[in-house]
């Protein structure tokens, strides 16, 4: 399902070089539910970002879903992201559509007939709980109902990997108990899932394979 | 896929607004510009063709060649440089066509001790001959003839009346260009505008995978909304104009030029605005996707 093999990445600042990852390999498997931790810094976003290819490594080579991604076309990384959910931090829903129409305009735009739009969008909110908010503007949920509303527009085109940044790291404790229930719930349905979070309390408490980031390098896969 | 890339479209402008609407504006102010010219152009070109058409250099003879030798001083005349064709007028045909041309007053004719009329050839030039040069050497060849008296004939006037068409359309193009530019510059800003509001639904698209063709043809379509819409308005006080003019200017034109009809734009040339109108539109468009970091 995902596999890397000794990825670095460095940024350039000007002259100044910054290495965010170092020889950073590992694989996961269809199915597995990994946990990304370590603290701010430590790489783990721009792990994540390698992984849609919203960066390229400086350094080896990185496969999703059987794709190298440094190979991609540029409709091809289109094409892979459609198999990637993602969810944020923040939630990132769009502020002047209601939480139905958030998802609906995800799958219009990447090509979902019309016909299955609605059916697909509500099953999407019914799995994360929201379905009696659908047509709630974002201004008017909670943090935990807009993340669990980030999460419905993530799932909702039923994709093989879903890839979380840090979608807790706003909530608070019960909030993101909610939250993880729900990303658990879709992990049970099948879905790979591969969630980063910087609260290591709370990454323990998922008892999932976990890898550890630690100034860009893996200094730890357990679990 | 299409219906819901025109409605973002849509929705676009109507996030643009006050901008859009200038650019709206403008791009009708262009074509308005580009039409008037065009029409103006295209009715003098029509007076111009016309004339053209018309142009005779008339042969006076000096006496009236008898039935025998009319056939092959035609032919004389048909086969010099730039002729299209001759046709002679006897005495007795120009007499006739006088009287025509009195009507009721044909008798006076009729009281003259003679035909006083001199026979001639009419002279058709070709297409060469019916330049002011073409013409002036034609005029010249034919006044060698032995049985010519005199020659009478010119294109100047029109060549100066298509030198005034190509003038107009000159202007016309100029001005229709400049404004077009500006047309263009506010579409870019209006699209510009509408992608920075937009900015975090492109980035939204573009994490989920949506297709290129997803992410821009909303900002093509845009500018072409606002192109044809210009561009319909346009033509629409362009048509306004001619109809409230054409009636009151026809009589004057019937009289100067011989055009008895002030034309409109022909379906041709209508298509053609519209076009450039979409056109402008999609190129203002296209240029605001680099400018907002698109590409």
């Amino acid at each position: 399902m995902i596999e890397l093999h000794r990825v670095s990445k460095v940024y350039e600042v000007g002259p100044v070089k910054v290495p965010a990852l170092t020889d950073v390999s590992f694989r996961v498997a269809k199915g597995e539910f990994v946990v990304l931790t370590g603290p701010s810094g430590a790489g783990k976003t721009t792990l994540l970002r390698l992984l849609y290819r919203e960066e390229v490594p400086t350094e080896g080579e990185v496969e999703v879903l059987g794709s190298a991604l440094s190979t991609l076309t540029r409709s091809e990384v289109s094409a892979l992201r459609r198999s990637i959910g993602v969810v944020f931090q923040d939630a990132r829903l769009l502020p002047g559509r209601t939480v139905y129409e958030n998802i609906a305009f995800v799958l219009r735009v990447t090509g979902t007939p019309r016909r299955e739009i609605t059916a697909r969008a509500f099953e999407a909110l019914r799995a994360v709980g929201l379905s009696a908010r659908a047509q709630a503007y974002p201004g008017q949920l909670s943090q935990g109902e807009a993340q669990r509303a980030a999460l419905a527009r993530a799932i909702a085109r039923r994709q093989a990997l879903l890839i979380a940044d840090e979608p807790t790291g706003n909530l608070d404790e019960a909030m993101a108990a909610e939250v993880l229930g729900v990303i658990r719930d879709i992990w049970a349905g099948g879905t790979t899932v591969v969630l980063a979070t910087h609260q290591s309390r709370l990454a323990a408490g998922m008892r999932r394979r976990t890898l550890v980031l630690e100034a860009g390098r893996l200094v730890k896969d357990e679990g | 896929m299409l219906a819901f890339l025109l409605g973002e479209a849509l929705r676009d402008l109507r996030r643009a607004g006050r901008v859009a609407v200038s650019a709206i504006v403008l791009i009708m102010l262009s074509l308005v510009a580009l039409g008037g010219f065009w029409l103006l152009s295209f009715n003098l070109g029509r007076a111009v063709a016309d004339w053209r058409e018309r142009v005779r250099i008339i042969v006076y003879l000096r006496r009236e060649p008898p039935p025998g030798e009319v056939a092959p001083l035609v032919q004389r005349v048909t086969a010099l440089p730039d002729v299209a064709s001759a046709r002679y007028v006897s005495k007795a045909e120009a007499l006739a066509s006088l009287k025509r041309v009195l009507g009721k007053d044909a008798a006076v004719a009729d009281q003259l001790p003679a035909n006083p009329l001199p026979a001639t050839i009419e002279v058709t030039p070709s297409a060469a001959g019916a330049t002011p040069e073409g013409a002036r050497a034609l005029i010249t060849r034919l006044g060698t003839l032995p049985e010519v008296e005199e020659v009478a004939g010119g294109v100047e006037w029109i060549e100066r009346l298509a030198d005034w068409q190509r003038l107009l359309a000159v202007i016309g193009l100029g001005l229709g260009a400049a404004l077009a530019l500006a047309a263009m510059l506010t579409v870019t800003t209006s699209t510009t505008l509408v992608l920075h509001q937009r900015r975090e639904e492109t980035e939204i698209m573009r994490l989920v995978g949506a297709p290129e063709a997803a992410v821009r043809l909303p900002l093509l379509l845009q500018g072409m909304i606002q192109g044809l819409v210009g561009a319909a308005l346009a033509l629409l006080a362009l048509l306004a104009v001619h109809r409230l003019t054409a009636p009151r200017l026809e009589p004057l034109l019937t009289l100067t030029l011989g055009l008895p009809r002030l034309a409109f734009l022909t379906p041709l040339s209508v298509l053609v605005l519209l076009a450039s109108g979409a056109g402008l539109g999609a190129v203002g468009g296209w240029l605001a996707r680099g400018k907002g970091g698109l590409a």
